[in-house]
């Protein structure tokens, strides 16, 4: 019975550790330090995504609009670095330039706040649209001051950030303090438990004294910010503003949370989860990858594991309510 | 008459609890036979074994002569047992005849549903049972009772031999539920047998030909209706003398106004609505259904908008009205409905409790104090008796009626209140945890808050109230105070 428990609350957890160990006997290549340490580094900015979505997937909501933050911050950000006036002094152009990036993701997530609790939007189509809005806005600015897609000729001393050499802690160090920060955030403070209250019942929530509206609204913000933080990372890691970045991320970010386990129904999950999921995630590509298994074989991959996580969610939760109706 | 169903030593037991032990039930044909026992007895287990919704684990059912066993169901329906539930399983955004019909369409020759067909046939059914209402009508347009009929009809439609009331009467007027009786006691005459759950007692009294009461998942005894009597079914119910069913708790009113709700407007639903609550005072709001009580009572906490009003707590302005600025001023606000307006239902006790609470329990960052918390969550389980194996992990949705309503009332409770505005707050809940609720209800007004007391149930407002206003289309009708508590006085105010 103990046994049984522990494998389904541990489910993801298990099949990782499952995965990892079938990995290292199987596929070659896999348990090589530069394999290893790419796949590690490959997971950080995936993580910090996610991490971001995951309080407003934990809220019942969904925020699109996370990877066109990507694109847009790792552009502006290379241009202050590469090509503005600034870039004759990198001292100054890369931590502007870090500053930027997150603004950058803080006014996206404040532009959906404002859509979804003021303008009473819902979240789906508030970061449908502001996802093509700000996604075609990096590739407009990209074409203005580059006359092509992508910015080169970044500083140096800016790669540490995405782990280049000695320095490839760092981004991991970033990555996982913030799936911390997040993780603490929803345990321990009154913010979190509100988060949770909404993604339960937000009526009931709201008759409870709740300022829904503020929450969600900060939701989103942490969302970008946290997005945001990513950009800096994966801008680092390609050593490139690249407008199209993030592009076909989307499905990682959504995979990782929802095989991680948490509801996209809101009201259950948590950071630890998307940890897990992330990793789980980031495996299955880099072992598809040191296979040589082509790039739509993984589409499918993807796409079934999606189906499989949210199948055993809603087959739980429609459980759960059909004997809620029952007794 | 012979016996169409027999439960024999039936047990359930969910992960080694014993819910159910040694049930034998017998329900002859043309039978009206009620159920009755707390909160958590299992009669609502029984009835999911019979159902076909839960799989015994011992014992033997035999219906019209063969064993019967039902594994889904459905497997249940197709032999004739039909469950009428508490909350209605109709669809309200469809109309009457295509919730007839939902389950098992005509279909035309070319596809596509025969819409006439339906519309044809169900107001024949309707018309046998002297409903005279329109078939193509949408459910969500008709008053419960009303609902309710066309439910029973539907399960006639399907041949039912046994129907099965789970809690029939909570949600419906005192004329719906008379109009009820007479349609169940045609259906005894028509030989279908009845299984009432009730916890009103009164009611099964009324209507039932035996009574069987259960209590902590056995069976206590069956009685003869006419050997039967109100003391004695509460007796065995919950195992000692209730000798009292309202507390007598010495209390003093205060003159200072506590709350004070001025010309409320809104819309169509309220009109000119005035009342004033002292310190330790328990006003009751009777009104009929659609009188705008539980209206008022949004409005006032601030959780849906006025054209105009005002509220002042101790005197003092309530600048921009909502749930926040009221719990802030010492507002508390139990909703009618616990599953959709108060509980997260899929979350544990304790975070239920401390939802409110919690704001007071917190560090400059924002950090809960779990510690204390606990404490809080702990002392309100204990002072309110709330049955919880652990309040850390078990999720409302396991926990029994009675004891929801008390968590609801604890998460309010904790925050010691000056005002108490409770919609319904004993529906749902059995004998022996509403006297529990009264308790907790004069306790609070004798600690100095004042208290709005929404009820359909005169009998408990004349109980425990100081003073009745009544409801009637959105305005209040009249105020009766104490000394001239009368049935019909207040009856009257309110139709």
């Amino acid at each position: 019975m103990k046994v049984k428990a522990f494998i389904q609350s541990n489910t993801i957890f298990l099949l990782l550790i499952l995965a990892f160990i079938v990995s290292a006997i199987f596929v070659p290549h896999f348990t090589s330090s530069y394999n290893l340490k790419n796949f590690l580094l490959q997971s950080t900015d995936l993580l910090l995504i996610a991490t971001g979505l995951t309080f407003i997937v934990l809220n019942g909501g969904i925020d699109f609009s996370v990877t066109s933050v990507l694109a847009l911050g790792s552009v502006v950000g290379a241009y202050i670095m590469a090509l503005s006036p600034l870039s004759a002094t990198p001292v100054i152009a890369i931590p502007v330039a870090v500053i930027v990036m997150i603004a950058i993701g803080g006014t996206v997530g404040a532009v959906n706040g404002v859509a979804v609790t003021i303008l009473k939007i819902p979240s789906f189509i508030a970061t449908l649209s502001t996802q093509l809005i700000f996604s075609g806005l990096a590739i407009l600015f990209t074409k203005k001051v580059a006359s092509r897609t992508s910015i080169f000729g970044l500083p140096e001393s800016f790669f540490v950030l995405g782990g280049e050499g000695k320095a490839f802690l760092v981004p991991i160090i970033i990555a996982l303090f913030f799936s911390a920060l997040a993780y603490w955030i929803l345990e321990y403070t009154r913010f979190g438990r509100h988060i949770l209250s909404i993604g339960t019942n937000p009526k009931a929530s709201f008759i409870s004294g709740v300022p829904v509206k503020r929450v969600i609204f900060t939701l989103c913000l942490l969302s970008g910010l946290y997005a945001g933080i990513a950009s800096v990372v994966l801008t680092a890691r390609n050593q490139a503003g690249i407008s199209s970045m993030g592009d076909s991320m989307f499905i990682s970010i959504i995979a990782s949370i929802v095989i991680g386990g948490t509801s996209i129904l809101g009201g259950s999950g948590g950071f630890k989860q998307t940890l897990l999921g992330v990793l789980f995630i980031t495996l299955i590509n880099n072992v598809m990858n040191l296979m040589g298994i082509p790039w739509f074989i993984t589409m499918i991959v993807q796409g079934l594991m999606i189906l499989f996580a949210a199948l055993s969610d809603f087959i739980i939760k429609s459980r759960k309510s059909f004997f809620q109706a029952v007794s | 008459m012979k016996d169409l169903l027999t439960i024999k030593d039936v047990e359930k037991s969910f992960s080694g609890v014993t819910v159910l032990r040694n049930i034998n039930i017998n329900l002859a044909e043309g039978e009206i036979l009620g159920i009755v026992g707390e909160n958590g007895a299992g009669k609502s287990t029984l009835m999911n074994v019979l159902g076909g919704v839960y799989i015994k684990n011992k014992g033997s059912m035999t219906l019209d002569g063969e064993d019967y066993n039902p594994l889904t169901p459905k497997e249940a329906k197709d032999n004739g047992i039909a469950f009428i539930h508490q909350e209605l399983s109709l669809f309200s955004n469809l109309s009457i005849a295509e919730n007839m019909f939902i389950e098992d369409f005509p279909k035309k020759k070319i596809g596509g549903i025969n819409f006439k067909s339906i519309v044809r046939s169900s107001d024949e059914y309707l018309r046998n049972y002297g409903l005279d209402i329109d078939p193509k009508e949408k459910v969500e347009n008709l008053p419960m009772g009303t609902r309710q009929v066309v439910e029973i009809i539907k399960s006639l439609m399907m041949n039912a031999k046994i129907i099965i009331f789970d809690e029939p009467t909570t949600s419906l007027s005192k004329p719906e539920k008379e109009k009820l009786f007479e349609t169940i006691r045609g259906l005894k005459r028509k030989g279908v047998s009845v299984l009432f759950i009730s916890h009103i007692i009164e009611d099964v009294l009324t209507l039932c030909n035996r009574i069987a009461v259960l209590r902590d998942g056995g069976l206590v005894g069956t009685l003869n209706t006419e050997d039967a009597n109100q003391n004695e079914i509460v007796r065995m119910m919950v195992g000692r003398e209730l000798s009292k069913v309202y507390p007598e708790i010495e209390k003093e009113i205060h003159e200072d106004p506590v709350l004070e709700v001025t010309g409320f407007n809104q819309g169509q639903t309220l009109k000119d609505v005035s009342l004033s609550i002292r310190k330790g005072e328990i006003i009751g709001l009777y009104g009929i259904i659609g009188a705008g009580r539980t209206e008022l009572a949004k409005a006032i906490f601030g959780v849906d908008h006025i054209d105009s009003g005002t509220v002042r707590v101790n005197g003092h302005l309530i600048d921009s009205l909502s749930p926040q600025t009221c719990i802030e001023k010492g507002m508390a606000f139990v909703t009618e409905d616990r599953r959709i307006e108060g509980l997260l239902m899929s979350k544990p006790v304790r975070n239920n409790i401390t939802l409110i609470k919690i704001n007071d329990i917190l560090n400059r960052l924002g950090v809960i104090n779990r510690h204390v918390e606990k404490e809080f969550s702990d002392k309100m389980v204990d002072s309110l008796k709330i049955k919880v194996s652990d309040a850390d992990i078990q999720p409302m949705l396991n926990l029994s009626g009675g004891n929801q309503q008390k968590v609801v009332f604890g998460k309010w409770v904790i925050n010691q209140p000056d005002i108490f505005i409770l919609d319904e707050p004993t529906r749902g809940v059995d004998v022996g945890a509403k006297f529990e609720i009264y308790s907790i209800i004069g306790q609070m007004a004798k600690d100095g808050s004042g208290i709005l007391f929404i009820s359909s149930e005169m009998e408990e407002l004349i109980g425990v109230c100081d003073r009745i206003l009544v409801m009637k289309k959105g305005r209040i009708s009249g105020e009766v105070v104490r000394k001239d508590f009368e049935q019909e006085t207040i009856g009257n105010l309110a139709l």
